[in-house]
């Protein structure tokens, strides 16, 4: 059973962007709870307002309205306690996995020899030992999606936020990725916020599905997932779950 | 693939390591045959081929050519040093702060476009011919292109990777460091690319308008004695160092970036 | 909603304002740096902390700025005359680079044997500073238009071709094959697919021959002319007129500026297709 306790809680969420010509709403009065250790899934049609609801989660952007509460306490801005995984992986290409796992705690002013320690454990976690020293152009994309995830891992956040991390990746990767995360997920539990416009994942990952609309993006529906983990793709609970989400949906595909 | 027959192949093979054999000797044939009927124009290979030697047993203003081939390039290595120093700096700092953009670069603006051959009178007016003025015109040549190419190097980089920084806990000074730098080192590197060719024409320039040795030196006494197998010569040396150069910052940049190698 | 509605137009109006104040904060800074530069400039000079006869203060530059338009003092034109004759010899020359350099650059990228014959040829051309070809020329031409046409045609050609070259390199190879299941002869894909595609590469060519040829034909002027920009700065010089050598300077960075930015304009709208990320 899932503890109870309120991890971070987004209230009346609202960005809207200026520019010379106009102004765009992107996000529009979105509210939900996280809760602590729990496998929440946002699922949204593309392009509209899920990065940029991640981005000001994270706290590199600023919301117009709304509050951001973080275990009870508002927040604003950057929080330590927070990882991301990227859509766009955002690799440095100039370092070496293990030196770009390793990122966030040369920035706390780590030694050497303890963060090497760290990160080669969560190169083993993600299944990765042996790449240490390889740049990131020589991997493949599913295995460079798994150095962000370690990187993110590494930097011991509390909340884990994954923007689309499978997007780019192609079926048979991205279904094998998708295990190979909730093993993760098992071994080292962490509240985890995961982003996607593909309802067959949402379905086979969350423990809780936050339905957005097109946009402007707004808080549809919420889903709770009763079927337990490993999950059957083609069981009727997971079809008929699937159904009705998809019929609720206003994605195009 | 279509299939080709072995005849085809042959005449493939022949046109393509023919064509540019055939290339040289016109040339060949045609420096020769120019020279010969127009010998006040034009010196023979032969001409240049001697004079090459003389310049080692009877050096122009006591110096073998190897002399004033590195006097002309001890004062770019001077020069790019200083220049790289200041000007990768310099680049950075305005590529990364847009104050500092706004205020320090209406100025660069207004002195780019100048080329740096056009400063040599003013140079020359203020300190005359000797080894600081010709450093300093190509101190001027390098600096610009250096700078150009390091701040949009900075500029460029994606707002991405500075939003990685940050989530993981980087302040600016760590960002700059270990983030947008590294990325910009490409651009960095053709701004060092540039910098270097840039020098080379620009010391040549400089030592043309008056200088005792150096390869432009060299250049301008075989123009005013009408001696062209000696201009020759100084422009060939010019030529293959200039290649050199550029050759070896290529395998200067595979070996500072290795990241981007096969 | 109109409550919301009205809330954000509010934010908008505050948004333009912050965009303003912001933009007029950049421009004065711009100002200031070049304010700061020309007051010290002055000072530097009135103080005497420099011979104003090494370095003119900018009103004195100023001053022979104007009087310049109309004088032909020290070295026998007027600005004017000066300003045309040096944009008629490098434009020449450059033009005749960008005709003949690019279709060259764009052959070469696309036939083997074009390459191969042309290449050695080039690669003569290409490793010698454009200066050293002043001698030379001068010798062989004199010190007429065509000689130091042809010595910015040097200069300008080799980066025209060098850019178009790598410019059809780069083409697409799925375009190319796509377009030969459609059944495309190789002269109609070249004609619509590679040289379109090598635009933007064609144009940074175009771009650095620009900027070498009115370097050159600086240079050049300063060592065989008898009107031009860089002849009026060398003669400032032998004269020890330094307000004309830094007029002169002035006037070629500007000019140098102006045709950089039409080139701009030119390409702006050649590349108009191109998303700017």
């Amino acid at each position: 059973m899932e503890q109870q306790v309120k991890r971070l809680e987004i209230r009346h969420l609202s960005k809207t962007f200026f520019s010379q010509k106009g102004y765009f709403t992107a996000i529009d009065d979105v509210s939900f709870d996280v809760y602590d250790g729990e496998f929440l899934v946002i699922l949204g049609p593309g392009r509209c307002g899920k990065t940029v609801m991640l981005n000001i989660i994270a706290g590199v952007e600023e919301a117009t309205e709304g509050q951001i509460i973080y275990n009870g306490k508002e927040w604003k801005g950057l929080n330590p306690e927070i990882g991301m995984v990227f859509q766009k992986l955002a690799l440095m290409s100039f370092k070496t996995v293990i030196e770009n796992v390793e990122l966030a705690l040369k920035f706390r002013g780590m030694k050497k020899e303890e963060r090497r320690e760290i990160a080669r454990h969560y190169i083993k976690l993600v299944g990765l030992e042996g790449f240490e020293n390889y740049y990131p152009r020589q991997l493949s994309g599913g295995m460079q999606q798994r150095v962000g995830i370690a990187r993110a891992y590494a930097a011991n956040p509390k909340l884990l936020i994954m923007d689309e991390p499978f997007g780019k990746l192609d079926a048979q990767t991205r279904y094998q990725m998708q295990e190979d995360l909730l093993k993760i997920w098992e071994k080292e539990k962490r509240t985890i916020i995961f982003v996607t416009n593909n309802i067959e994942e949402a379905c086979y990952l969350g423990d809780r599905i936050i339905l957005l609309s097109d946009c402007p993006a707004r808080v549809k529906e919420v889903y709770p997932i009763d079927i337990s983990r490993p999950r059957d793709m083609v069981s009727k609970e997971f079809l008929d779950l699937r159904t009705v989400i998809s019929d609720n949906t206003d994605l195009s595909i | 693939m279509d299939s080709m027959s072995s005849k085809q192949k042959t005449i493939r093979t022949v046109l393509y390591w023919g064509l540019p054999v055939l290339a040289v000797v016109l040339i060949i044939i045609g420096w020769i045959s120019f020279s010969s009927s127009n010998p006040d124009l034009m010196p023979t290979p032969l001409d240049v081929w001697e004079r090459f030697i003389r310049t080692f047993t009877r050096p122009v203003a006591k110096t073998t050519l190897i002399g004033h081939a590195w006097a002309s390039l001890r004062r770019v290595l001077i020069a790019l040093f200083i220049a790289w120093a200041f000007g990768i700096g310099f680049g950075i700092l305005i590529g990364w702060n847009r104050a500092a953009r706004a205020f320090f670069g209406s100025i660069f603006e207004v002195i780019r476009p100048i080329p740096p051959i056009a400063w040599i009178p003013i140079v020359i007016m203020w300190f005359g011919i000797g080894e600081f003025p010709k450093v300093l015109l190509v101190f001027i040549g390098t600096f610009v292109p250096l700078v150009i190419n390091t701040s949009a190097g900075i500029e460029m980089v994606d707002k991405i990777n500075i939003h990685v920084g940050r989530i993981f806990g980087g302040n600016d000074k760590q960002i700059l460091k270990e983030i947008v730098i590294p990325t910009a080192l490409p651009s960095i590197f053709a701004g060092i690319r540039t910098s270097v060719s840039s020098g080379w024409t620009t010391v040549l320039a400089a030592e043309m308008m008056g200088a005792q040795q150096g390869l432009g030196s060299l250049v301008t006494r075989g123009w005013q004695g009408s001696d062209l197998s000696l201009v020759l010569v100084a422009v060939i040396t010019i030529a293959i160092i200039g290649a050199l150069l550029a050759v070896i910052l290529q395998k200067l940049e595979k070996v500072v970036c290795p990241w981007n190698n096969k | 909603m109109t409550a919301d509605k009205q809330k954000l137009e509010a934010k908008w109006s505050a948004y333009k304002e912050t965009q303003k104040r912001e933009n007029r904060k950049y421009l004065l800074l711009s100002a200031a740096g070049i304010l700061t530069v020309l007051t010290l400039w002055q000072a530097v000079v009135m103080m005497g902390l420099v011979d104003s006869k090494l370095l003119p203060p900018p009103t004195v530059v100023l001053q022979t700025l104007m009087d310049k338009i109309y004088s032909t003092v020290p070295d026998g034109n007027t600005l004017g005359t000066n300003i045309i004759a040096s944009l008629k010899v490098a434009l020449s020359g450059f033009f005749v680079a960008i005709i003949i350099g690019v279709p060259l650059g764009l052959l070469m990228g696309w036939w083997t044997y074009a390459d191969r014959f042309i290449r050695p040829i080039f690669e003569l051309v290409r490793p010698v500073p454009p200066i050293a070809w002043i001698p030379l020329v001068v010798v062989w031409m004199g010190v007429g238009l065509k000689a130091k046409a042809l010595i910015i045609f040097f200069t300008a050609f080799v980066p025209c071709v060098i850019n178009s070259y790598t410019g059809i390199k780069l083409t697409s190879q799925v375009l190319i094959d796509v377009s030969r299941t459609f059944g495309a002869p190789n002269w109609l894909i070249f004609w619509k697919i590679g040289i379109p595609s090598s635009l933007p590469m064609v144009f940074a060519g175009i771009r650095v021959a620009l900027g070498n040829s009115w370097s050159t034909l600086v240079a050049a002027e300063m060592l065989a002319a008898s009107a031009g920009l860089g002849y009026m700065i060398q003669i400032g010089r032998t004269v020890a007129r330094p307000d004309i050598v830094i007029v002169g300077m002035v006037v070629i960075g500007a000019i140098g500026a102006i045709l950089s930015s039409i080139l701009s304009r030119c390409e702006k709208y050649f590349l108009r297709w191109k998303v700017n990320r």
